[in-house]
């Protein structure tokens, strides 16, 4: 987007960024309501209660790594916040917990969160202020402490929730040779089919974010989840009708094409995907601007194309 | 920091001018209000407080995104008009902005760090079990922030340039190499090429014929990694190509077109659906954000 105009070209993806907007915020507007509305069944979450209530007839801890995200953002706060119901359930059977961080900063919300959760159920006493941990910021570090910690905790479930990369395996394989159980989500598709090859219950795409509105019921996240689906509706009817489209285009000749912005006549030719309509809507051809501004006199004069 | 921005902006300021001064003295009363407001206001009014601080810090990477940018802008060219003046200020806000979150980041980080020392000198302190695996990463940790600060120091000024070449380099530089490149980036080669092993165990486990979808993903596996391996796609390709004779169809049952297809038809097309799944997610989850109407941690 940076350098775009997009009032001249650009247009159609703001507006398709504020139509997902709106049907999201009506959608919690609704759900507030009291409108009941639905989501369906997704075995991974159902496996959460299963997995906390196998670590405690063991006696043995729960782990859960919140990801590698380098700063607090929506992946890790959605993860602590599916970390949130779980040590809510562990802590009412007074299960241990080991949260392991990756970052401060995610180390810092987690904590406050998770004393919290014990604060509301009552339960402050039982709430160890090292169950939650700063391992590591270095990724093979963080793999090997967490790995170490699995192992010699013989942790009895284990959670993967975030943003995981080459470590993914390393921490499912592990926790799968001591017979944990294992539930596990990554936001990085890569890393998807090794949690979905090594791990019990895989959360996959957006599964990970409906994950709380499940668990939870809060009206604000399950409307915001049914808007969620709406804006699939709305990509879906938008791949349909660009399939439509661009196969249309294909089978015609065009005598004209758009360069920068501005249609010039050619010869007669078959046309190509850059020819179609939808295409041009999606990914339009910029037109050349040259602006002129005034010169501020206080500052000296850039270095040949040394514009941003 | 607001001295050392080279481009004259709003963010920047003559070195000690009155204009740097009161910026600066602002700035910090800004920051004592918010603090004292979350500090001293009932429970009550602290989240409003924390929405508003919210709201505020988001709107900028909204408008960044939203607001038109000045085109093919120089740096000593004044706005046309407060669209462009707005654009301006947003552009220059960013490196200045980018860097409150590096100031935040390393404030958390000392956190980060207490929290280490505090588990693992407790656990050295009361003789817990595996207190040896503590002494020898605080140990670790100690050396590492030694060699690295002296090491850094020593790079400081005209004799930094000199130390490029390791004939000029003393003790606490041949001490920084060797624990950094020498063992760190040792271990994290090591760490990641185990990755290959439990890839292995992973891939023996996941395709086990137990149902009919595991079937078809052993199949479709066995074709995508026959396929890479030139000696067995050469010879089918080339049977296949011999038998065809010029009918494009069974040209089709080449190894490498199979899983052509299958990564452009299947894996691009579902990784792609993913994509669009966690990309609203992630809107959805950034508004709610945004907007305070997410309650972390939230009851069950």
């Amino acid at each position: 987007m940076a350098g775009e105009q997009y009032l001249d070209t650009g247009w159609f993806g703001m507006l398709v960024t504020l139509l997902l907007a709106v049907f999201i915020l009506v959608n919690i507007r609704r759900a507030k309501g009291g409108k009941d509305l639905f989501i369906r069944r997704i075995a991974g979450l159902n496996a959460i209660d299963e997995a906390i209530g196998r670590a405690t007839e063991m006696g043995r801890p729960v782990l859960m790594v919140p990801g590698l995200s380098d700063t607090v953002n929506a992946i890790a706060v959605q993860a602590i916040n599916i970390f949130a119901y779980v040590s809510r359930i562990a802590a009412r059977f007074a299960n241990p917990i080991l949260i392991c961080c990756y970052n401060a900063a995610v180390y810092t919300l987690a904590q406050e969160v998770i004393r919290d959760v014990y604060q509301q159920e009552g339960l402050a006493d039982r709430y160890d202020q090292d169950s939650v941990r700063f391992v590591s910021d270095r990724q093979f570090a963080f793999a090997a402490g967490v790995s170490g910690l699995i192992l010699r905790e013989q942790t009895a479930a284990t959670f993967f929730m975030g943003e995981f990369y080459a470590e993914s395996l390393i921490f499912a394989e592990t926790a799968n040779s001591i017979g944990s159980i294992q539930v596990a989500s990554s936001t990085e598709a890569t890393q998807t089919p090794f949690f979905i090859a090594a791990c019990d219950y895989v959360l996959i795409g957006d599964e990970f974010y409906a994950a709380s509105a499940y668990l939870t019921r809060q009206p604000v996240l399950v409307g915001s989840l049914i808007g969620q689906d709406w804006g699939k509706m709305m990509i879906m009817v938008l791949l349909t009708l660009g399939t439509i489209v661009n196969s249309f285009t294909l089978t015609r000749e065009v005598t004209s094409e758009k360069v920068d912005g501005v249609f010039n006549t050619i010869p007669a030719r078959k046309a190509k995907l850059d020819d179609s309509p939808f295409n041009q809507l999606i990914k339009p051809s910029k037109p050349k601007i040259t602006v002129e501004r005034p010169i501020d006199p206080t500052k000296a004069a850039p270095a040949a194309g040394g514009g941003n | 920091m607001l001295a050392q921005v080279e481009v004259p902006t709003f963010w920047s300021e003559p070195y000690n001018s009155p204009a740097l001064w009161t910026k600066l003295v602002v700035a910090l009363l800004i920051g004592l209000a918010v603090l004292v407001g979350l500090m001293y206001a009932p429970v009550r009014a602290r989240r409003p407080i924390v929405a508003v601080v919210t709201f505020f810090s988001g709107l900028y990477w909204v408008m960044l995104y939203a607001w038109p940018i000045p085109i093919n802008r120089q740096d000593n060219q004044l706005p046309n008009g407060p669209v462009e003046a707005v654009g301006f200020w947003l552009k220059d806000s960013n490196s200045v902005i980018v860097s409150f979150t590096q100031i935040l980041t390393a404030l958390l980080f000392g956190l980060g760090i207490y929290s280490l020392l505090r588990i693992h000198l407790q656990r050295i302190v009361k003789t817990q079990r595996d207190w040896g695996f503590s002494v020898v990463l605080l140990a670790c940790m100690s050396l590492m922030v030694f060699f690295g600060y002296a090491d850094w120091n020593s790079r400081l000024g005209e004799r930094g340039a000199m130390l490029d070449n390791p004939a000029n380099w003393g003790f606490v530089n041949f001490g920084r190499d060797f624990l950094f490149e020498g063992l760190l980036q040792q271990m994290d080669a090591a760490m990641f090429s185990v990755i290959a092993f439990y890839i292995l165990s992973a891939a023996y486990r996941a395709f086990r014929v137990r149902s009919v979808e595991a079937t078809i993903l052993l199949g479709t596996a066995l074709i995508v990694i026959l396929s890479l391996m030139g000696a067995v796609s050469g010879l089918w390709d080339d049977t296949i190509r011999s038998a065809a004779n010029g009918n494009t169809f069974i040209l089709n049952f080449q190894l490498t077109t199979i899983a052509d297809w299958i990564r452009n038809t299947f894996q691009t097309s579902s990784l792609r659906g993913i994509s669009f799944g966690v990309g609203i997610g992630l809107l959805a989850m950034g508004l709610r954000i945004w907007l305070s109407l997410e309650r972390t941690g939230g009851s069950a």
